[in-house]
């Protein structure tokens, strides 16, 4: 199951910090989300992408989960070699698109291109 | 249902954003308009022009914004806050006076926020790491006293610089709140969440497909896209909504994107009048695009007040770009990007990156995947250069590429742009000192 498929998200940046937000549709997607997308197992998926550590923040009355990166752009966002400004504006898209999936190991997230 | 003690709307959400949204806002009888028009860095060339010519250095687009908001706004009694005095507040608040004037607007009281530069007070500033070269420009944020000030003194128009986003919004309610830091804390929520305009109401908003959800927006609907209102309560909750007949969404969701939106812990917002809590922040669907948001709560006055410093780093980065198109485009853009990278050697990979633009040049290695043959693409570089003639070369390169690489390179385009980058500071408020000056047309 895609993340997109049970939350919504958005990015934004604030210098070097990447923060990423999603809510869940519903309680028990929140639990899945929240059971899923742990740090340990984000950060080196993000990290592909863009540097240093990932925090998470809980917001269960909101149903939502936020996850900040404080050094994924440094320099902040005009520094980024990257076609154009502001490609972090999309950056939601690195948790949307990755999927849940669990076999006999337990859970897994799977990016898109490991999805084929 | 609980009367509001005032209606805010938010008319715009940064320096370049639509005009019109402000103007339907100001017809459909809210208290004030504010437009938040200061990112950090658009304070640089602000502070490039004041440098220039001292008249200058506030957003040139006011003019734009003011012929058509001031006349609507005037009619209905409708105040309206601003950062769009950018670097240069009281320059900006004699121009604005002098375009009522022009308009046959006469009385109108425009109230200037000076007092955010602080590019004075070095030594009182802590900034987080050493600048390392000297500063083009430092600046407070501050907060809302001195505009609610301003708007207790009768202005119709405020107009500052460097001040938090949200102190534009919480400066209309201050008054009419409750005596109480959550009350305040509630309008400082109410301001971060309407502070970029529509991306509340529907913008940059992909409803999670399945039942229940709300339709994506139209091109229609996003090219008339209404932008939010909120009804402050005496407590600093509020209800959130979209001017009659305007379109948008604002649910539940769309609300808590947005309160979480650049903010780093949830339950620790330092603002300059209050650091609030957004962790026990409740959303209630009231109707069709009516959200009642409470639940903000104060954790008292920060200890101190942040700055934002600029440094001129030397050199730029460069962004150059060429089309490949036609059949075997795809093959042709990779094997161009290839040969681009070869003659760029001599660059570390920190400093130059070749691009497909089409074949994930947005989310690199976590993109879904290219499929199949595309009818066109781009070949993008982004360098990072010690000086123009550098800068220079990478151009060249790219466009070398139309005689001697592979076949078909066109559409050429190139953008350098200097480094500016921004360092974070802090400075104790008995160091600032904020205050007014007055225009009238």
């Amino acid at each position: 199951m895609r993340v997109g498929d049970i939350a919504a998200g958005r990015a934004g940046d604030k210098g070097d910090m990447l923060d990423l937000t999603l809510v869940a549709r519903d309680q028990p997607a929140y639990e899945q989300l929240r059971e899923a997308l742990t740090p340990e197992r984000l950060q080196p998926l993000l990290n592909r992408v863009v540097p240093g550590p990932v925090q998470r923040y809980e917001l269960p009355g909101l149903r939502a989960l936020k996850f900040v990166m404080p050094q994924a752009l440094p320099g902040g966002v005009y520094a980024a070699l990257h076609p154009g400004l502001h490609w972090q504006k999309a950056a939601i898209w690195l948790l949307l698109d990755l999927s849940l999936e669990s076999d006999a190991q337990g859970l897994r997230l799977v990016t898109p291109q490991e999805a084929q | 249902m609980a009367t509001p003690v005032c209606v805010i709307g938010a008319g715009a959400g940064f320096a370049g954003d639509r005009v019109d949204p402000a103007v339907v806002l100001a017809a459909s009888g809210v208290d004030a308009v504010v437009l938040e028009c200061l990112a950090e860095r658009t304070l640089v060339p602000a502070i490039r022009a004041r440098r220039d010519n001292p008249q200058a250095g506030f957003d040139p687009r006011i003019g734009r914004r003011l012929r058509a908001l001031l006349p609507v706004a005037h009619q209905n009694g409708c105040r309206i806050v601003s950062n769009f005095g950018a670097a240069n507040p009281a320059a900006a608040a004699q121009y604005i006076a002098r375009l009522a004037r022009e308009m046959g607007i006469s009385g109108l009281r425009v109230a200037a926020v000076v007092g955010d530069d602080v590019a004075d007070r070095q030594p009182q500033i802590n900034w987080v790491r050493d600048p390392g070269a000297p500063l083009l420009g430092a600046h407070v944020y501050l907060g809302c006293n001195p505009l609610a000030d301003a708007l207790a003194q009768g202005a119709d128009v405020v107009v500052t610089g460097r001040v938090a986003d949200s102190a534009l919004f919480s400066a209309v309610a201050r008054d009419r709140l409750a005596p109480s830091q959550d009350a305040l804390a509630g309008a400082i929520g109410v301001g971060h969440l309407l502070e970029c305009g529509g991306q509340l109401t529907g913008g940059n908003y992909e409803p999670i497909a399945g039942a229940g959800a709300p339709p994506p927006l139209t091109a229609e609907e996003y090219a008339r896209l209404g932008y939010p209102l909120a009804r402050v309560m005496a407590d600093g909750s509020a209800e959130i909504g979209l001017p009659p007949g305007t379109p948008g969404i604002v649910d539940p969701l769309t609300c808590t994107l947005q309160l979480l939106y650049e903010v780093h812990d949830p339950s620790y917002y330092a603002t300059p009048d209050l650091v609030v809590d957004f962790s026990g922040v409740r959303f209630e669907r009231l109707g069709d695009n009516r959200v009642r948001m409470s639940g903000v709560k104060s954790k008292g006055p920060p200890p101190t007040l942040k700055v934002a410093g600029f440094v001129d780093r030397p050199g730029f980065i460069m962004d150059c770009e060429i089309t490949l198109a036609g059949a075997g485009a795809r093959s042709r853009a990779e094997v161009m990007a290839q040969a681009l990278r070869l003659r760029l050697s001599d660059w570390a990979d920190d400093d130059v990156v070749v691009d497909r633009v089409g074949a994930g040049s947005v989310l690199r290695a976590l993109s879904q995947p290219l499929r199949g043959e595309v009818p066109e693409m781009r070949v993008h570089v982004s360098a990072r250069c010690a000086d123009a003639e550098q800068a220079q070369i990478i151009e060249d390169e790219v466009y070398a590429m139309t005689l001697s690489g592979p076949a078909g390179g066109a559409s050429v385009r190139s953008e350098k742009r200097p480094r500016i980058e921004v360092l974070d500071g802090f400075i104790a408020p008995q160091h600032v000192e904020p205050q007014l000056l007055w225009s009238t047309s």
